[in-house]
């Protein structure tokens, strides 16, 4: 690792927490991504909320979360869900989100490559204080990611391979393998 | 005010499991009967939701949040209210209730043809002796005027109609039933039950749930399909409920006239004779009022809905309501306590996983007060349960993200888990009650109900207890990591509401006899909760249902012996 990364890697680690935007070079840079205007859902499937999606469950040799949609399903979650409370204050973690990417990365997370990113996502998997902004909308977001990922038409049918009508009930079944897919029932 | 007046044998208040029943009763045994029921229509086929698919939901089953805190603000409470369930319940707006501030109350409820059977939890369990002597014994509320021999037979001729899934275990305090084949446990239930069943020298038994599930084809009903979620209806009817079982063999009988949209504001007296002569009907739809008349009656709207009744019946006869000579009507409500238990997690047989959505858990037969008193509480609870592996569910709170995460979401399944949960039974207490509100009233203008019931000292030393004894239950069944979990329900929650217009030996201190029959008014029969002495700690339903047919046919032998 480049002794850049170990700086930044330490400031991911303390970002969430402690430091004040101010301390960094980059403030000029944040308030540049603060001025795209709304990072928010607001913004249907905002960049933000779409690079976290795929970076929390990217397409591999099966869909991913932007394959079958999941921005969209958070996008109704935020708007039509939500109390106005939950919504400002998922939004105003968004905000924050990406100021710890600029802070971490050098740029707002949707414009970092993988390896950036991983730095920025590291600091948001295991945040100092877990009721930061940051660290309490990105949680709500992996949950809505997840959610929305594996209740999708295309993950529950042809990478679940749910089966709506059993028409039996084994407690003592074996596990089954991606040769079958499939690992829950739900 | 009356625009029409009709004439029946018999009139049935509700549709629900209790007036399914009464029904079916009446009319096989020659009655031309009138079902009332404060809701519309059911079409099974476009209305019940039970193969909904995630991914068809707006919300992908989180619920329209902001139209259930607009319309139903009591009702999303319960775990069925959910995004496709919620219109089985009510519009709390049309349909409100009130309680004083310190005494919480939850009354979730359906309005519908079928009523609360179609959301029902379908857990039966019988009554024994350990609960009809209850009272007697220990002094609390008044003696139940029936014991198991009476009501026996009943039970039989319930479970021989609806199916009922269970294993026998020839348990004193939880007699068997005429059962289909049981349900399969999970490995670790089997596991569960054999260690519990050593370490507490066979004391402690945990059974399969006994539900009204059918595991086999039965009266032209189809075994279950596995598919989960029965609370949203079942197209196969592989469920009891009354909508496809008890409404339709009524039915066939030719003898049933069924009026949905019909809101019974009003049973109505015969000042001569004494005796109910009918009600008066608010046609939901249309606000007209309505007068149907019965030669007899059965109140079966549910528990706090047929004390209502009663209590907006009111005559220079009966000027605090109908049949309340004794004063009792509306008091000693009860509910079961819930909340409390312990869960953990059961090492090993990570090679093997369930297959199919089993709609139904694992029950610790009632093991407190049975042959041992306990220093700090009376009566007792059973546990109902469940294990299971968690899937991709788990991944909100998964640490890590990417490939690998996801990929573990997929291919993996998190440890046995295992957990059980307390229903305990509740004290019969004057002071928890349901009166009239001097000034709510509901869309169609019929004042409603107050209801005010707290919990006391023996249910809270209780929840206590099965707190302690869901560690140690799970603790010698083999699990690790186990922790109790307690979070008392408040009244109302656990949704077995019952009382308000007990059974009792004589019209001094109850409202019915041994019969379900009013004593003041002895063309009146309740048969649903309302009637119920004491709580016990197993699931009411099929109690109900017993009782209303052993009421059904002594109102008939009584008809035809021109005693009534």
């Amino acid at each position: 690792m480049h002794r850049r990364d170990l700086i930044r890697s330490a400031a991911a680690a303390a970002a969430l927490a402690v430091l004040p935007r101010s301390a960094f070079a980059a403030d000029i840079l944040w308030q540049r991504v603060a001025e795209r205007g709304p990072v928010s859902s607001h913004s249907k499937e905002s960049s933000l909320v779409r690079a976290l999606a795929d970076t929390i469950i990217p397409r591999t040799d099966t869909v991913g979360a932007l394959d079958v949609n999941v921005p969209a399903f958070i996008d109704v979650m935020v708007n039509e869900h939500y109390t106005g409370q939950d919504r400002d204050a998922f939004n105003a973690g968004l905000i924050a989100i990406d100021a710890l990417a600029v802070r971490v990365g050098g740029d707002a997370f949707a414009a970092l490559n993988a390896e950036r990113r991983a730095l920025v996502m590291s600091a948001l998997e295991q945040p100092t204080n877990r009721t930061d902004p940051a660290a309490r909308t990105y949680a709500r977001l992996k949950g809505l990611v997840v959610h929305g990922y594996f209740t999708s038409e295309a993950v529950q049918q042809q990478v679940l391979g749910v089966d709506v009508i059993p028409g039996t009930f084994s407690g003592d079944a074996p596990l089954r393998t991606r040769s079958r897919p499939g690992g829950s029932d739900d | 005010m009356t625009e029409r007046l009709q004439t029946y044998d018999a009139i049935v208040v509700g549709s629900g499991i209790s007036g399914g029943w009464a029904v079916k009763e009446l009319t096989e045994r020659g009655l031309r009967t009138l079902v009332l029921e404060a809701g519309g229509p059911i079409d099974p086929t476009k209305d019940f939701a039970e193969h909904v698919q995630p991914y068809e939901m707006k919300f992908r089953g989180w619920g329209d949040r902001e139209a259930m805190a607009r319309e139903q603000p009591v009702q999303r409470e319960c775990y069925a209210c959910d995004e496709v369930g919620r219109k089985f319940f009510v519009n709390d707006i049309e349909n409100p209730y009130t309680n004083p501030d310190d005494a919480p109350f939850k009354w979730f409820r359906g309005r519908q043809v079928g009523g609360r059977s179609i959301m029902w939890g379908r857990q039966v369990y019988r009554w024994s002796d350990l609960d009809f002597t209850a009272n007697a014994r220990d002094g609390h509320g008044i003696d139940w005027p029936i014991r198991y021999a009476d009501i026996a037979p009943w039970y039989s001729h319930v479970e021989r109609f609806i199916g009922v899934t269970g294993a026998p275990e020839g348990l004193a305090q939880l007699p068997d039933g005429e059962f289909l084949p049981p349900m399969e446990m999970t490995v670790v239930e089997r596991e569960a039950r054999e260690k519990i069943l050593r370490h507490f020298g066979g004391e402690r038994v945990l059974t399969i749930g006994r539900a009204a599930i059918l595991t086999q084809n039965h009266n032209g009903r189809a075994a279950c399909h596995y598919c989960g979620p029965c609370e949203r209806g079942c197209v196969t009817h592989s469920y009891f409920n009354s909508l496809g079982s008890t409404l339709p063999a009524a039915e066939a009988t030719g003898k049933l006239t069924l009026r949905p949209h019909s809101v019974v504001a009003e049973v109505l007296l015969n000042k001569d004779t004494g005796r109910a002569r009918g009600v008066r009907v608010i046609d939901a739809q249309t606000r007209e009022e309505i007068e149907f008349n019965a030669r007899i009656i059965f109140l079966c709207a549910s528990t706090i809905e047929s004390v209502r009744l009663l209590l907006n019946s009111t005559s220079s006869q009966h000027p605090n309501g109908l049949a309340n000579s004794s004063g009792t009507v509306g008091q000693y409500v009860m509910d079961h306590h819930y909340g409390s238990g312990a869960s953990g997690v059961m090492p090993g047989h990570l090679d093997k996983r369930t297959v199919g959505r089993r709609p139904n858990g694992i029950y610790l037969a009632r093991f407190r007060n049975v042959s041992t008193p306990h220093p700090e509480f009376v009566r007792g609870y059973g546990m109902q349960g469940g294990s299971g592996r968690s899937g991709w569910n788990r991944g909100g709170s998964l640490p890590g993200y990417g490939a690998q995460f996801k990929e573990s979401l997929i291919d993996e399944l998190g440890p046995w888990t295992i957990n059980i949960g307390g229903w305990g039974e509740t004290l019969p207490v004057a002071a928890n009650h349901i009166a009239l509100d001097p000034t709510v009233k509901d869309a169609w203008g019929v004042p409603a109900a107050r209801i005010s019931v707290k919990w006391g000292d023996n249910e809270r030393a209780m929840q206590k207890d099965i707190m302690a004894s869901g560690v140690e239950t799970l603790e010698a069944a083999g699990a690790i990591n186990v922790r109790p979990y307690g979070s008392i329900q408040p009244p109302g929650h656990c949704i077995h509401e019952m009382g308000g217009a007990r059974m009792g030996h004589n019209a001094r201190d109850s409202v019915l006899n041994s019969w379900n029959q009013a004593w003041d008014v002895p063309n009146l029969f309740i048969t649903d909760g309302a009637c119920m002495t004491s709580s016990a700690c197993q699931n009411p339903s099929i109690t109900y249902m017993a009782l209303t047919a052993r009421a059904v046919a002594r109102a008939v032998e009584l008809l035809d012996r021109r005693e009534l």
